[in-house]
């Protein structure tokens, strides 16, 4: 039953060919003696409203450095639509102005007001002189007040960033990512610090996004029960190595490691493991 | 206190004691001076009130001097100071621009000034060039320093959005960066007042050359007019500094309301 369900789902597919995301045995380290990732295997389909899961310290934040280009693996082959991620990779570095990328800390500029960091989204866009002189085009402009009504900023334009709440500052960073019509969103556990309330909040935010958009959302995790909640799939990494993927649909669970666990027995299986 | 405290301070006083001597520092011809101080301050306390319009006139110039040397100076070290960050360039971009930094800092302001007296001749024109230089020298170091500091993140954020490294310096260094920039504008600001106030030695203009002049004539009374106007100055300007700072600096730096009493 459960493995009917994942072939009649597109994003469940194992042998789909629209692969956004594909790592194929990565590597890392920091320093020559110590992995942060070790051999890992990731395959994600285009669409997809992925979640990585894992303790601080697991190597989720460093695998999402490597989607971006920000890293590279120390062994092994990754591809983001078929190009290598690579800052100095020309065709790689056009790329990156469809790949929204929200780090943990956000990375607002704190001393601008909310719609300037928004419109940072669009400076790919932007000729020189624009850039230069700040002159975004009116349609930008509109399209950033568009997007500030989208994730509830209206009439916070004019407001500095650091003096915005944690949840709006999230938002700012959501719509700086919406800004640069992304087709794919990286999100490192953006809603950790923040109240039940607000981080269903974002969340449901980031969910209405990727599916009006069609998006691509990776989203890293401290907590699997929101993982599951939102995601299609949730990978588990554990020091450096994915220990567990998962197939979410509706209530049920499927792994795609090992294929034959409940749901019961994954939840019990991570929930031990968060508890450590 | 130890023992080899004691023998550590013994030493830096012989040497205090040995290079006095050298440079023939002998406090007694200090104690056989103070009466002299008292005739000075006798002759100052004679202040002459109608050389009142005239000091505040060149010290006016002074500030004016200070003021263009500091908004140009500061217009050539932005640009400059974003060559030498390190977090921004490459090793062969910021170290020769750091090393011709340090050489313009090298030289103290009456320094340039002589410089440029020799160049474009005796005025405040030279004067002006002076505070340029110092203040190019300045500004760019406590500007690139300042740089250099700021926080990782937004940069990282940013850059990944494959943005060119002059959207970078627009849109999250400049403003990242700017109350660090006021402040220092503010300080060096002030300080080029003190510093214009005593270019007029070498004959580069401003209150200087009032009060070298009237002091090689013995004019103390008319000096002290001069050097009182300055004494105000420099206090006002500091305190107008330091409510700009509490007004706009600190605020943006945390992030929170400052009431200035």
């Amino acid at each position: 039953m459960k493995q009917l369900q994942m072939t009649l789902n597109p994003s469940f597919s194992l042998i789909s060919t629209n692969k956004i995301i594909q790592m194929n045995d990565v590597w890392t380290s920091y320093d020559s003696k110590n992995f942060a990732l070790e051999g890992i295997n990731l395959s994600i389909d285009r669409g997809t409203n992925y979640a990585i899961v894992g303790q601080s310290g697991s190597g989720k934040s460093t695998l999402l450095k490597l989607m971006n280009g920000m890293m590279i693996p120390s062994k092994g082959t990754i591809k983001i639509d078929y190009v290598t991620p690579d800052m100095n990779n020309k065709k790689f570095k056009k790329m990156m102005h469809t790949i929204g990328y929200i780090p943990q800390s956000l990375g607002l500029v704190k001393n601008i007001t909310v719609i300037e960091n928004i419109l940072i989204g669009a400076l790919p866009r932007l000729n020189k002189i624009q850039s230069l002189l700040k002159k975004f085009p009116e349609s930008e402009i509109q399209e950033a007040k568009r997007i500030m009504s989208l994730v509830g900023l209206s009439g916070k334009e004019d407001r500095k960033a650091y003096m915005l709440s944690g949840g709006e500052k999230r938002r700012v960073a959501i719509a700086r990512a919406l800004m640069q019509k992304p087709t794919i969103l990286l999100a490192d556990e953006i809603v950790s610090e923040l109240d039940h309330v607000t981080a269903r909040e974002i969340m449901n935010l980031i969910a209405d996004a990727q599916k009006r958009m069609n998006l691509t959302a990776i989203m890293v995790h401290h907590d699997i029960q929101l993982a599951l909640e939102y995601a299609n799939r949730v990978a588990v990494i554990k020091e450096g190595q994915k220990i567990l993927e998962i197939g979410v649909e509706g209530d049920i669970i499927v792994d795609f490691q090992t294929g034959d666990l409940n749901t019961k027995e994954i939840m019990e299986m991570y929930s031990d493991d968060s508890k450590k | 206190m130890t023992p080899k405290n004691n023998i550590v301070i013994g030493i830096i006083v012989a040497l205090v004691v040995v290079a006095s001597y050298n440079v023939d520092a002998n406090p007694l011809e200090f104690v056989e001076g103070l009466p002299n101080l008292a005739i000075v301050v006798e002759e100052m306390l004679l202040v002459e009130p109608k050389y009142i319009p005239t000091a505040l006139w060149a010290m006016f110039e002074t500030i004016q001097m200070a003021f263009i040397g500091t908004v140009v100076g500061t217009a050539i070290a932005l640009p400059l100071s974003m060559f030498a960050a390190r977090n921004l360039n490459s090793k062969y971009v910021y170290a020769p621009v750091r090393a011709l930094l340090a050489a313009i800092r090298t030289f103290p302001s009456i320094l340039w000034a002589i410089l440029f007296v020799i160049m474009v001749g005796l005025g405040t024109f030279a004067g002006v060039l002076a505070i340029v230089m110092y203040t190019v020298g300045f500004v760019a170091k406590l500007q690139y320093e300042a740089i250099e500091t700021i926080d990782s993140d937004p940069m990282d954020a940013v850059s990944s959005i494959g943005v060119s490294k002059w959207q970078l310096i627009r849109y999250v260094v400049i403003p990242e960066s700017a109350s660090h920039l006021l402040s220092q504008i503010l300080y060096m600001f002030d300080y080029n007042v003190r510093q214009t106030s005593i270019l007029g030695l070498v004959g580069a203009g401003g209150i200087g050359f009032y009060i070298i002049n009237y002091i090689k004539f013995f004019e103390y009374g008319k000096a002290a007019i001069f050097m009182l106007v300055v004494l105000v100055t420099v206090l006002f300007i500091d305190w107008i500094s330091v409510k700009i700072r509490d007004k706009y600096i600190i605020k943006s730096q945390h992030g929170m309301e400052v009431t200035t009493k």
